[in-house]
C-alpha cells in the first residue's frame, strides 16, 4: 500500500466538515484542499476554532468530510468501512494528541507497545521495536518509567515514540507543544526535525510560530479554508 | 494478557480503597447467592437421601397424609397387610405406630418429675431398623424399649434400666401404664432436634394405648428389580383406603411444604446478583468515565473497538473473579451458622440438612457472578467506545 498514490501520501480535496450543536449545524472546513507528500514536514497553523485539528482528523481518517475527498495512499477513505480505516490509522497514521493520552498505568515501553500489539506484532518482536523507537526519541534510559514519572516533554516524546512505532507513512500531531513549555517545545522541535531529516513524514497542527517556523511548510486554516 | 488489560488491572491496584469495596461487596453478593442457591434445593436433596438410605421405598399412611404428619390411624392393619404382601414386588411390610407417651425412669418414682418427659414413641417390628440406628445394647423385645441416646444421656439411663410408661392422660394421669426395660439406645433418623423417641414392640405399644390392630403408618421395601412407582400403584389398585406414595412423592410433598424457602432463596439469589451486577457496572462506568479521553485516543490510533471493550471488560472479570472467589468462601463459612439456626426449626428431621454444599451450586454462584459483572462491564464500555471519536478528542483536548 505504501506505494500506492506515488509521492502522495496524504491529499483532502475540498473537504468541508460539518458538525451538529444541539439545534445548529455548525460547518468547521469550509472547503479545505491540502497535499501532504512523502518526506513533507508541514505545519498548519491558525486562530482556535479554524478547523485545524478537524483538517488533521480527516487527513488521518480518524473523521470523513461532510463534502469533498481525502485520498489516503491512493485510497478514498469514504469507500472504506468504520474496522478498515481503523486498521489503515494503526499501520499508516501515527496520531500525537496536545495531552499525550498515555496510559497512565504502563510504562513509557509499555505504552510504545500497545499500537504494534493491536497490529498483532509478536511481543518479542514489539518489545525490540518499541526499545528502538524510544531510543530514538531518546528515552532509552525512561524504559520503565510510567508517564507519573517522567516530565511533560518525556510524556510527549513517549506519544511521539507510539505513534511512530508501527512506521507510519504520516506522523500527525495536534498541538503536539500546547501542553510544554518553551525550551521543551524547542527540544520537540528539533527531534521533529531529526525525524523528518530521517524520512518521516510530519503534519503539525499548531499555535506555536516557532515550531511552525521550524517546518519545510507551512499552510494556514482560517474560517475553514486553506491558504498557503 | 494484552497490554491493555495490563492497564486495567493495574488500574484496579491503584485505587486499593475502591477496588477492597467492590470486591467486599461483590464477595458478599456471590455469598449470598451460593448460599440461596445451596438452600433452594438443598432441604429436598437431603431428605431425599436420607429417605433413600433407609431402604424403604414405598409408605402407606392416612389418606392425604405423610408419615409422622398426623395422630390419623390406620385401623385394621392385619387384612392390610395381607392384601399389600399379595402385590408383586413387595419384599417387606413394616408397620409403625407413632404416639406421644411419657416416660419416667422407674426406680426413681413419680415425685423426681424432672425425671419424667413426654416424648415419641414408635411401635414397630423389632427387627425394623428403617428408622434408627442402634448405638448401644441391642433392639427391644417383648417388654423391653430401645431410647434415642439423646434421651437416654438426658435420663442417665441405659440398658438394663427400667422405665415406667404412660399414654393418654399424661404423666400425672397415668391411664394405661407399663413397666420396660431398657434393650438399648440408638439414633433415630428422622427424629427432629427436640423429638428424643423410644422405640418399642408394635404388640405392645397397641397393647398399652388400646389402638389393636391399628398402625400410624407403613413402611414398603421394594424387591430388588422392581419398580417402586409400579409397585406403588399395584398396591394402590389393591388398597384405597390409605394413601400410597413413593419416596419420590415424599420429597415432592416436603419440597411444596417448604416452597416458602425455595421463593425466598430465589428472590435473594436474584438480588445479590443484581447488586452484584450494579456493584461492578458502577465501578465499571467510573472507570471508563475517567478514561474517555484516553479512550478516544486508542480509537484514533486505530485499536480496533471490540479490543478496547475486551480490555476494559477484563477490569470487571477480575472483579468478579476476585470477588465471587471470596464470597464461595464466606458462603460455606455462612450456611455453616445459618444450618445451625435452622436446625431447630420444627418438624423437620434434625438429621436433613437446609445447605447442601454441592460444588455444583457453588461453581454456578461464581460462574453467574462473574458472567454477570462481565456483561455489566461490558455495558458502559460499549457505550464509550460507540461515541463519536472526534467528538470526544474535541472534548478532551482543550
Amino acid at each position: 500500500m505504501r506505494g500506492a498514490g506515488g509521492d502522495t501520501v496524504v491529499a483532502a480535496r475540498e473537504v468541508t466538515r460539518d458538525y451538529r450543536q444541539g439545534r445548529t449545524r455548525v460547518r468547521a472546513l469550509r472547503g479545505a484542499t491540502v497535499t501532504v507528500r512523502r518526506r513533507d514536514f508541514l505545519a498548519v497553523t491558525g486562530p482556535s476554532g479554524s478547523g485545524k485539528s478537524t483538517l488533521l482528523h480527516l487527513l488521518g481518517g480518524v473523521d470523513l468530510p461532510t463534502t469533498g475527498q481525502v485520498i489516503f495512499l491512493g485510497r478514498d477513505l469514504a469507500t472504506l468501512s468504520v474496522e478498515a480505516r481503523a486498521s489503515l490509522r494503526l499501520r499508516e497514521v501515527g496520531l500525537v494528541f496536545q495531552r499525550f493520552h498515555l496510559l497512565p498505568m504502563l510504562t513509557a515501553i509499555e505504552n510504545v507497545e500497545l499500537p504494534l500489539a493491536a497490529a498483532r506484532v509478536p511481543r518479542r518482536e514489539r518489545r525490540e521495536r518499541a526499545a528502538a523507537v524510544l531510543e530514538r526519541v531518546g528515552l532509552e534510559d525512561r524504559l520503565r518509567h510510567r508517564p507519573g514519572e517522567l516530565s511533560g516533554g518525556e510524556c510527549q516524546r513517549v506519544a511521539i515514540a507510539r505513534a511512530l512505532a508501527n512506521d507510519p507513512a504520516v506522523v500527525l500531531a495536534d498541538e503536539p507543544t500546547g501542553e510544554l513549555d518553551r525550551a521543551t517545545s524547542r527540544r520537540v522541535l528539533t527531534l521533529f526535525q531529526e525525524l523528518n531529516a530521517a524520512g518521516t513524514t510530519l503534519v503539525v497542527a499548531t499555535h506555536d510560530l516557532e515550531l511552525a517556523d521550524g517546518a519545510r511548510r507551512r499552510i494556514e486554516v482560517v474560517d475553514g479554508r486553506t491558504r498557503p | 494478557m494484552t497490554v491493555l488489560a495490563r492497564n486495567s488491572i493495574r488500574e484496579l491496584r491503584y485505587r486499593p480503597l475502591r477496588t477492597l469495596l467492590t470486591v467486599a461487596g461483590v464477595a458478599v453478593a456471590t455469598a449470598m447467592l451460593a448460599d440461596m442457591l445451596m438452600l433452594g434445593g438443598g432441604i429436598q436433596q437431603s431428605f431425599g437421601d436420607l429417605l433413600e438410605s433407609r431402604g424403604y421405598e414405598l409408605r402407606l399412611s392416612p389418606k392425604g397424609t405423610l408419615p409422622f404428619d398426623t395422630e390419623a390411624t390406620i385401623p385394621g392393619f392385619a387384612g392390610l397387610r395381607d392384601s399389600v404382601a399379595g402385590v408383586p414386588g413387595v419384599e417387606r411390610v413394616a408397620p409403625v405406630l407413632a404416639l406421644s407417651v411419657g416416660a419416667e425412669v422407674e426406680e426413681r418414682g413419680p415425685a423426681a418429675s424432672r425425671d419424667a418427659v413426654r416424648t415419641l414413641s414408635l411401635g414397630l417390628d423389632p427387627d425394623n431398623r428403617g428408622l434408627y440406628d442402634l448405638v448401644e445394647g441391642d433392639v427391644p423385645g417383648a417388654g423391653e424399649l430401645l431410647m434415642d441416646s439423646r434421651l437416654a444421656e438426658a435420663l442417665a439411663v441405659g440398658p438394663g434400666d427400667r422405665l415406667r410408661l404412660a399414654v393418654a392422660g399424661g404423666l400425672d394421669a397415668w391411664g394405661h401404664t407399663a413397666s420396660v426395660e431398657v434393650s438399648g439406645t440408638g439414633d433415630f433418623v428422622f427424629a427432629t432436634v427436640r423429638d428424643m423417641p423410644l422405640a418399642i414392640p408394635l404388640e405392645d405399644l397397641q397393647a398399652l394405648s388400646g389402638l389393636a390392630d391399628q398402625v400410624s403408618f407403613v413402611m414398603i421395601r421394594v424387591g430388588e428389580g422392581h419398580d417402586p412407582e409400579s409397585v406403588r400403584a399395584g398396591i394402590a389398585a389393591v388398597v384405597d383406603r390409605v394413601e400410597v406414595i413413593t419416596l419420590a412423592g415424599i420429597s415432592d410433598r416436603l419440597d411444596e411444604r417448604l416452597s416458602y424457602f425455595r421463593q425466598v432463596a430465589v428472590i435473594l439469589g436474584t438480588v445479590s446478583l443484581f447488586v452484584a451486577a450494579l456493584l461492578i457496572g458502577t465501578i465499571t462506568a467510573v472507570s471508563v468515565s475517567e478514561r474517555l479521553g484516553i479512550i478516544a485516543a486508542l480509537r484514533a490510533i486505530g485499536v480496533s473497538r471490540r479490543r478496547i471493550v475486551g480490555d476494559l471488560a477484563a477490569e470487571s472479570i477480575v472483579l468478579g473473579a476476585v470477588g465471587g472467589g471470596i464470597g464461595i468462601g464466606l458462603a460455606v463459612v455462612v450456611a455453616g451458622h445459618l444450618e445451625s439456626i435452622l436446625a431447630g426449626l420444627p418438624g423437620l428431621p434434625a438429621a436433613v440438612r437446609f445447605f447442601v454444599l454441592e460444588p455444583e451450586s457453588l461453581a454456578a454462584a461464581y460462574g453467574l457472578v462473574v458472567a454477570t459483572g462481565a456483561v455489566a462491564g461490558l455495558i458502559p464500555a460499549l457505550g464509550a467506545t460507540r461515541r463519536e471519536v472526534t467528538a470526544l478528542l474535541h472534548r478532551e483536548e482543550p
